[in-house]
């Protein structure tokens, strides 16, 4: 469950360090796509893993 | 345990992120940058040999998946398969992009229309999610109609040797590459990001 919980938070570093690398390079289309698409999916499962550990 | 169907939906969106490979140098640590596109696979590939073999054990897959190869091992190949024919010259970077970003997106999109609105429902929302991808991205109606239609139709099918993983990104791609070639086609913007050396 820990190497799960790194996992999850690496990838929402990854979705927020792709997004800024496009947005930076003026890409901000993909940049917009590549946030807007995560945000949702990324909230939820945050939010499921912190419910379900109870912080 | 966290919410595995939703985790199984980030991982697959999380997967648009691989196009930030367009933005690498073409050489990393004296390597051809198309080099770690192997080690990428390889990696994942050794992944699914040990949870096969029951070594590992990867939370977020579904039942069936036990005796067979998972869906993120068929989209890492789909990914890498695109990622090095475009190397190699045989797409289109802004295709690439667009299919990637699509396949991510559109899958979970219609897999969660389809428990909500039935099989048209799901049917007509891969339509309209792959349609708004290709649009924004490649700018032309007349690819991001073709292209929604033959993503989502490749979807359908449910294969066991085939996922629709990879069938929502080498259908696409490939049709879209090929019609792009052909004479009085309307014309496709090649390259969206520009490559570094």
């Amino acid at each position: 469950m820990k190497i799960t919980e790194l996992y999850i938070y690496l990838l929402l570093a990854v979705v927020l360090f792709t997004t800024a690398a496009f947005a930076a390079t003026g890409e901000y289309i993909l940049a917009s796509l590549i946030f807007l698409g995560n945000a949702l999916p990324g909230y939820l499962t945050t939010k499921s893993l912190l419910e379900k550990n109870g912080d | 345990m966290i919410n595995e169907n939703v985790y199984r939906r980030f991982n697959h969106t999380a997967a648009a992120c691989f196009i930030i490979y367009f933005l690498f140098p073409q050489k990393i640590l004296g390597f051809e940058r198309s080099f770690f596109i192997l080690v990428f696979w390889l990696t994942i590939v050794g992944l699914e040999y040990f949870r096969l073999r029951n070594s590992i054990n990867i939370i977020g897959l579904r039942d069936y998946e036990n005796q067979r190869l998972a869906g993120f091992v068929w989209f890492a190949t789909g990914t890498c398969m695109i990622l090095y024919l475009y190397e190699i010259g045989m797409f289109p970077q802004s295709l690439a992009i667009a299919t990637i970003v699509m396949a991510a997106y559109t899958d979970p999109v219609i897999g969660e229309a389809k428990k909500h609105y039935g099989n048209y429902g799901s049917f007509a929302a891969g339509i309209i999610c792959s349609f708004i991808i290709f649009q924004l991205i490649l700018g032309s109606l007349f690819y991001s109609i073709i292209g929604s239609f033959v993503a989502v139709i490749a979807e359908k099918p449910r294969l066991k040797w085939f996922d629709d993983d990879l069938a929502m990104q080498v259908f696409p791609i490939t049709i879209l590459t090929i019609i792009s070639l052909i004479e009085g086609a309307p014309d496709l913007s090649q390259t969206l990001i520009e490559e570094k050396p």
